[in-house]
């Protein structure tokens, strides 16, 4: 049987075993935290060692070659991410806590986490102990970055063949070629991650010491850190970020824009002394336009329906705009409560996303802004047959593949998109829970982004637990293959992958 | 002082021929006929071997050579000699012809040692877009960092400056008529002479006034803003990349699918069309025929010449080839294709500018070779310091500016030439040495 296949499943799960044996320390974090309060770290102790335990298994089981090929790399990433979720579940789970009662909002809860998504099924969020509460931070900070790419950066002898893991997990299209090694490349990555991190609690605390926020603390300037930078949205607050003052809205809402930008460009501009790379470079700047252009409709919405008036209607829709366009997914409204043309606002806003390199999901500023030249080219070519051009980005042509890969990718999303929406109006009608079409397509379209939030009882200050099981596992099913960006997951769906 | 030439093809008979008079010149080439050809014509030594040969080099006499000009077609085989010429001796001056415009980014980078490299596609570039700027011209070419340019056009129209004695003609300020050629003769032009109809000209002046002058000569003529270029090859790249370089729209009509890639992907202002360009229905139907000029640089003379008349024949004013047969200016301007440009030329033309007195910078030729503009520094001890204009000797030659402090100045009669000045001069090949003399 086993010669019949092309793939090599036995180095496949051998790798994923070894990454899960890694993965599975994560939970001491919040075992620390746990103690530290005064609460039982048993969970989290147990989730380790359980996760430890499968992981050794797995890798003792099978025999690994040295390396994984390319077309192993698919589904490394993509059964890493899915055991990464269970990790992330046990705690959940193996808690006394009865909003965690069942295996698949547990699985919901973790998958949320990792792939920075954000939607949750808690509905008394500041009833979890500070370790669980904690725990959903992390899990959105390692998934940020990557999990894989985490591992490339740390351990010291990951069997890894190629930059081609690296490149399936980190977001957005590779259209400049990565020059440096792989490993490097993950270490600044991480590096940079976790200085901007460092820096945004630091900026938060201050805002706490020096009285400008009473709500805000270091706790909650931690907590909220570790679920912006990755474009998460996960809060310590059932109502988000309602109940904080202006002042860490807005440098919330900064680290927001931080993070939505491409990682590898802030690292040239902060580390290289190179600024001006931001001035040149066209995504950046498309991005920064498209973010300025949804608030600002937001503000003459909010402000001519006398939703809202002054600094607040500009924080607001500043706030919200961002979180839902960077895929981050807190909110500092309710939203829910906005005029019909805001909502559609924000929906659209959701399918822009991050720029490609950042923490940010959805299909991409890059994507947007070389699908509007392709399709321009296509215009351009039905009129003048003979007309060579190649499409370019910052002043370079970017490769006909990846122009090939871009068209696809949106075609794929749009599919995935209306399929998710589909199976969760079917089932909505189902079980009669009184989801509103609006609702279900902001709940596919939220999941599939990473963003978080949806609308009606799914909204910015509710919770997915009404859903049913089947719709969760719809969700679940699209945030793993959104954060994956569908390509690798959806390879494995075809029969060459598979063949000799 | 002695010169080596590598190469005896169009570009190293040009310079020869150029040269073999005041100056000791020994070609090297492998091709013996060339080469007793070229000693049947010219007063010079002539090896038969390869130019980057070590033994060649030394039995054409490097060692005590002033110069070497390795122009051959083959930028290696340059290259190679270059080097090798500067091991064996290394005061010896080495110029390099090269088709390959990176080698010419390297060499302004100093990471080679040569002192002088030519990019043929460049050279023919600027020559390009040197016509394109003022249409009405045959030839142009400028002088101290584009403050002086000199232009030369074929009258046919203008009826301010024609049979009017030239000191009450009203011609452009700040500009000079250096030579009218009629037929076979050449006149130099004092006050009382007239610019007749059919006439050739030679101006020397400020940009502002060359582009005065081809619009008193061809009132049509504006500013040229679309240019379409047949022939993505190298030189029709490096045409169309000065030509985008000056803000002109550029679109280029190239046959093979790879190299209309290669320029799509390196001009991305300019329109690329992967088509022959030869049927009417296209140029109809993509507006080529609306162009205001059309640049031909195929390989081959006869499709540009083809494709020049097409294009020409559709409505196209203003048609410049790029011509590669020594002969084929003549059939080219002949037939009514408006200006061709012969690229070894212009690359013998600036090899010949290096080659001359050390003092002088640069150089042009007109005419074929029959005048030169020299940009050369005046010596203190020169006997003209102090003369006014209008009392120098009349010997056929003539300053049309100078650069003083790095600022041209157009003189009148009553200027002097001071010392440390630089001039623009205008004088028949023949009368070269004696004009450097004179300085």
């Amino acid at each position: 049987m086993r010669q019949r296949l092309g793939v090599d499943l036995a180095a496949t799960f051998n790798l994923v075993g070894g990454l899960v044996k890694y993965l599975s320390l994560a939970p001491l974090v919040p075992a620390a935290v746990a103690t530290g309060y005064g609460e039982s770290p048993a969970p989290f102790l147990l989730a380790t060692a359980i996760g430890f335990f499968c992981g050794w298994t797995m890798e003792r089981l099978s025999y690994g070659k040295k390396q994984v090929g390319m077309r192993e790399g698919f589904l490394v990433v993509s059964l890493t991410w899915l055991f990464a979720a269970m990790i992330g579940a046990l705690p959940y789970w193996l808690t006394a806590e009865v909003q965690f009662a069942s295996p698949v909002d547990s699985y919901f809860e973790a998958m949320s986490g990792f792939t920075t998504t954000g939607a949750t099924i808690v509905t008394d969020i500041e009833g979890l102990p500070h370790g669980l509460a904690m725990w959903r931070q992390l899990t959105q900070w390692l998934g940020g970055m990557g999990i894989i790419v985490l591992a490339l950066a740390v351990l010291p002898r990951l069997r890894v063949g190629g930059r081609q893991l690296l490149e399936t997990e980190l977001p957005g299209p590779e259209i400049e070629e990565m020059t440096l090694r792989i490993r490097e490349t993950a270490q600044r990555l991480w590096l940079l991650y976790i200085a901007l991190t460092a820096l945004m609690v630091a900026v938060l605390s201050v805002i706490a010491w020096t009285g400008l926020d009473a709500t805000m603390s270091f706790y909650e300037a931690v907590a909220h850190a570790l679920t912006t930078l990755p474009t998460g949205g996960f809060s310590t607050r059932a109502r988000s970020l309602e109940e904080f003052g202006a002042a860490s809205q807005w440098a919330i809402a900064f680290f927001m824009v931080v993070a939505g930008v491409n990682f590898a460009l802030m690292y040239r501009a902060f580390f290289r002394r190179q600024p001006r790379v931001f001035v040149r470079d066209e995504e950046f700047r498309l991005y920064l336009t498209l973010l300025g252009l949804g608030s600002a409709v937001l503000v003459v919405e909010l402000w001519s329906e006398g939703v809202l008036r002054g600094e607040a209607a500009i924080r607001h829709s500043v706030v919200n705009a961002v979180s839902l366009m960077t895929t981050t997914g807190y909110a500092s409204a309710d939203f829910n409560e906005w005029p019909l043309l805001a909502a559609i606002v924000l929906v659209a806003l959701m399918f822009v996303g991050g720029s490609a390199g950042s923490t940010g999901g959805s299909v991409k500023v890059v994507r947007h802004l070389l699908l509007g030249r392709i399709l321009t080219r296509e215009l351009d070519q039905a009129v003048h047959p003979e007309v060579v051009s190649r499409i370019h980005l910052n002043g370079r042509p970017v490769d006909e593949r990846i122009v090939r890969a871009i068209s696809s990718f949106v075609l794929l999303y749009v599919g995935v998109f209306a399929v998710g929406t589909l199976l969760l109006i079917i089932d909505a009608a189902r079980v009669d829970s009184g989801l509103r079409l609006l609702d279900a397509v902001a709940a596919a379209a939220t999941t599939l982004g990473n963003v978080g939030p949806a609308f009606g009882f799914a909204g910015p200050m509710g919770s997915f637990e009404p859903f049913s099981d089947f719709s969760k596992i719809v969700m679940i099913v699209l945030m793993w293959v959104g954060r994956l960006e569908i390509i690798p997951v959806a390879v494995l769906l075809t029969r060459s992958y598979w063949r000799v | 002082m002695k010169i080596v030439v590598i190469g005896a093809g169009q570009v190293g008979s040009t310079v020869v021929e150029a040269l073999h008079n005041e100056h000791d010149v020994t070609v090297v080439d492998l091709d013996e006929q060339r080469l007793s050809a070229l000693a049947e014509r010219y007063d010079a030594g002539v090896i038969v071997g390869n130019g980057a040969s070590r033994r060649t080099l030394e039995e054409a006499g490097v060692r005590n050579a002033g110069l070497l000009i390795a122009c051959t077609s083959r930028d290696e085989i340059n290259i190679i000699a270059a080097i090798f010429s500067k091991k064996i001796a290394p005061a010896t001056k080495t110029v390099v012809r090269t088709t390959n415009e990176e080698y010419l980014e390297i060499w302004h980078e100093r990471e080679l040692d040569f002192d002088l490299i030519v990019s043929s596609e460049r050279e023919t570039a600027l020559a390009v877009s040197g016509l394109i700027g003022v249409p009405a011209a045959r030839q142009t070419d400028v002088f101290a960092d584009g403050q002086v340019q000199i232009v030369e056009f074929d009258v046919d129209g203008g009826q301010r400056v024609i049979g009017v004695p030239l000191r009450e003609a009203e011609i452009p300020p700040d500009s000079k008529v250096a030579s009218i050629i009629r037929g076979d003769s050449i006149v130099v032009p004092r006050g009382e002479e007239k610019i007749e109809l059919g006439d050739r000209i030679i101006v020397i002046g400020s940009p502002e006034a060359a582009q005065a002058w081809s619009t008193i000569i061809a009132p049509a003529g504006r500013r040229v803003e679309d240019v379409v270029i047949y022939g993505a090859g190298r030189t029709g790249l490096a045409t169309a990349r000065v030509l985008a370089e000056q803000g002109i729209k550029v679109r280029i009509v190239e046959p093979s699918l790879e190299r209309a890639r290669t320029a799509a992907e390196e001009l991305p202002d300019a329109r690329v069309f992967q088509a022959s360009g030869m049927d009417a229905e296209f140029i109809e139907r993509e507006n080529i025929n609306k162009a205001q000029a059309a640049v031909f640089a195929m390989r081959d003379d006869a499709k540009n010449h083809y494709a020049a008349t097409l294009v020409k024949l559709h409505g196209v004013p203003y048609t410049i080839a790029i011509v590669h047969d020594a002969h084929s200016v003549e059939v080219f301007e002949r037939v009514g294709i408006d200006r061709a440009v012969n690229p070894r030329m212009i690359t013998a033309e600036e090899i010949v500018r290096f080659a001359h007195d050390p003092r002088t910078q640069q150089v042009t030729m007109l005419e074929g070779n029959r005048f030169e503009i020299l940009d050369i520094t005046v010596r203190p001890e020169s006997k003209l310091l102090g003369t006014p204009f209008r009392d120098l000797p009349r010997t056929g030659a003539l300053i049309g500016a100078i650069v003083r402090e790095s600022e041209a100045v157009f003189p009148h009669g009553d200027d002097v030439l001071l010392p440390g000045d630089r001039v623009i001069v205008f004088t028949e090949s023949k009368r070269v040495s004696i004009v450097e003399q004179a300085l």
